[in-house]
């Protein structure tokens, strides 16, 4: 597929030294991309680049090819859905609507088509004369939403549009984004602190920290394959032990595969759903079963592995019937992730 | 009792105090002084006091003259007003940082030392014209002891509340608020007389309000750099009262002055209230 947006070296330090640099990415035509990172890593940052909203200081932004660094947020063939505070309060839900499609001088009868399709497209259908205070915020967020769609960008840029709304909302206008993706076939790029929000809508997860791209990847390769460690603590729940390297990756008793060709010592994190618990006969690391947690289908358990420190892992709720806490228990790994120190 | 009431009897032991005594200084007052103002010369009343404002040339010529200087200074107060609060609002250095500072400094100088450093400065022998002859710049023309002067203090009292009350207006406008607009292809105009005006219109609203009655009843500085004739009502009724001895005449000056602000208030209610009934049939 073709290249819809591709940013290139972008840098921008604020006075106080806050900022983001070397920020490239490639995003493909209808694909929703999530820039996803800890408050303050530049996400917003790099999004208001995009809208123009903000000069960067150094590399370019290029959308089908062209270059739109020169040209002011009107000028872009994007649009930008905001945090909160996106409706105009004293207009109605017609008039935020229409406001750029007047300006762009299209007739009143397809502006009122327009419209009326729009809304139907986010589930609000006859909602043109209330004003932005009579809806629900998650309602306020569609309306925004459609306002974009209606001037056809071809990038839409989302920052944090649903982190005002309560949980369950939150989980519906994921569902309804979506659709609407699947449905108009638009480039988004989506802005969230929230793994679990990024890991459900996204063809690809750009993960952020302090400024820099970790990772681009699939959410599945993010959650699989984390590059840095960073990654692997960020997104999921995830253990970290000490390990040693040489031909293989030693931790206590185990061994492991040494694929990377790390030395020295290393820092290895496993997925609670990874750890396999044996009785103290078993091969392992030995250890002493501290907490069983029955969560529905699923029991989490704590081992304690002396120097290891504890470890989590997430047992099917039958293999845990027989366990009792303080009893001597050895720990065995699926799978792990090695990271160089330092 | 039942909790209603006793919450009854309570707001309406908490609303009396007010109430008596907006009603001894205010409406007391004012019905005396508009029964004052209907004695003729011979002893009965009607309505001849009035009949002088209306006719008297000079008289005429005073209340011209009040509302002139109370137009042009509500006018001239919101322009600068406006712009300076907007500029604080969008826009950063060093200015803005310097505007902020020194904006509120006029709130703290007493009216009539403020008013005697204009004359100082703009006078014909003031530091300007001084100034300006030392630079062989020619004279200013005459301000001071003439409406340019009056209007001149109207501005330096009224400019650093008016800019607050606007500031607090135009920073409570989001900045998503201006940058949705732009990104949806608003120009600068647009942007300004389509979101930030209707946005801050209630409280340019309020402003002239005050402004226009701070003008209107303004007395110091009037009376010390203003011209002989006309004068502003407030000059007008003091010496009317305390150099011609005219009580009935100057309480029918007083009684013109009020209905003037009252006719004022009603708008300023009115508009309020439509806007409030508005919000409330649209959330009914
Ligand atoms: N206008 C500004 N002036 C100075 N520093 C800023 C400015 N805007 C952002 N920053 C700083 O730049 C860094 C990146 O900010 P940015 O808003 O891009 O973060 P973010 O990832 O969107 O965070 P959040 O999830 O909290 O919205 C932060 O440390 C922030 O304090
Ligand atoms: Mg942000």
């Amino acid at each position: 597929m073709s290249i819809q947006l591709s940013i290139r070296q972008l840098k921008k330090r604020y006075k106080t030294g806050d900022g983001v640099s070397d920020i490239s990415l490639d995003i493909r035509k209808g694909e929703l991309i999530t820039l996803l990172g800890p408050s303050g890593c530049g996400k917003t940052t790099v999004l208001r680049s995009i809208g123009g909203f903000l000069d960067p200081d150094a590399g370019d932004i290029l959308i089908e090819g062209k270059s739109v660094l020169g040209s002011p947020p009107e000028k872009r063939p994007t649009s930008m859905v905001f945090q909160s505070y996106n409706l105009w309060p004293h207009m109605t839900v017609y008039d935020n609507l229409a406001f750029g499609l007047k300006i762009r001088k299209m007739s009143k009868p397809a502006i009122k088509q327009a419209i009326s399709e729009v809304l139907e497209l986010v589930r609000l259908p006859g909602m043109e004369k209330k004003y932005p205070g009579q809806l629900s915020g998650g309602q306020q967020q569609r309306v925004a939403v459609a306002r974009s769609l209606l001037l056809k960008p071809a990038v839409l840029l989302l920052d944090e549009p649903f982190s005002a709304l309560d949980a369950k909302l939150r989980h519906e206008m994921r569902e309804e984004l979506r659709e609407i993706q699947a449905d108009s076939g638009l480039t988004m790029v989506f802005v969230t602190h929230d793994q679990e929000e990024a890991l459900s809508i996204s063809d690809r997860i750009v993960v952020m920290n302090k400024g820099n791209i970790e990772q681009i990847a699939s959410p599945q390769d993010i959650y699989d394959h984390p590059e840095t460690l960073f990654v692997a603590q960020f997104i999921g729940k995830m253990n970290f032990v000490k390990g040693v390297a040489d031909d293989r990756i030693r931790i206590g008793g185990l061994s492991f595969p040494n694929a990377q060709a790390h030395s020295g010592p290393v820092s290895i994190a496993i997925r609670p759903e990874d750890v396999i618990l044996n009785d103290a006969e078993g091969q392992g690391i030995p250890g002493i079963l501290k907490q069983i947690m029955v969560l529905g289908h699923y029991a989490e358990v704590s081992v304690e592995l002396g120097d290891h420190g504890t470890i989590r892992g997430f047992q099917p709720r039958e293999a845990v019937k027989s366990l009792q806490p303080g009893q001597k228990v050895t720990v065995h790994f699926a799978k792990v992730l090695t990271y160089s120190e330092g | 009792m039942s909790k209603k009431m006793k919450m009854g009897v309570l707001g309406l032991l908490l609303v009396t105090p007010s109430f008596l005594v907006l009603l001894v200084i205010v409406v007391l007052p004012i019905v005396l002084s508009f029964k004052e103002s209907l004695k003729n010369k011979s002893g009965g009343y009607d309505l001849s006091n009035y009949e002088y404002l209306f006719t008297d040339k000079l008289m005429r010529s005073n209340i011209i003259f009040t509302l002139e200087v109370t137009v042009i200074s509500c006018v001239l107060v919101l322009i600068i007003s406006y712009a300076l609060a907007a500029f604080m609002r969008f826009s950063q250095g060093m200015a803005v940082r310097w505007i902020k500072r020194l904006y509120m400094i006029p709130l703290f100088i007493p009216s009539v030392i403020a008013t005697y450093g204009l004359i100082q400065l703009l006078g014909n022998h003031g530091w300007a014209n001084r100034l300006l002859l030392a630079a062989h710049m020619g004279q200013l023309p005459r301000i001071i002891f003439d409406i340019k002067g009056i209007i001149i203090a109207s501005l330096w009292f009224n400019i650093p509340f008016t800019t607050m009350l606007l500031g607090s207006a135009l920073t409570a406008i989001p900045n998503s608020i201006v940058e949705s607009a732009k990104d949806v292809g608003a120009g600068r105009l647009q942007i300004f007389f389509r979101f930030i005006l209707p946005m801050t219109y209630k409280t340019l609203l309020v402003a002239v309000t005050f402004v226009f009655m701070g003008v209107i009843g303004s007395f110091t500085a009037p009376f010390l750099l203003g011209p002989n004739a006309p004068q502003m009502l407030g000059v007008s009724m003091e010496q009317v009262f305390s150099v011609f001895h005219e009580k009935e005449q100057a309480a029918a000056l007083a009684f013109f002055t009020f209905l003037l602000c009252s006719g004022l208030g009603y708008f300023y209610i009115r508009s309020m209230i439509a806007e409030e009934s508005v919000k409330n049939a649209l959330l009914g």
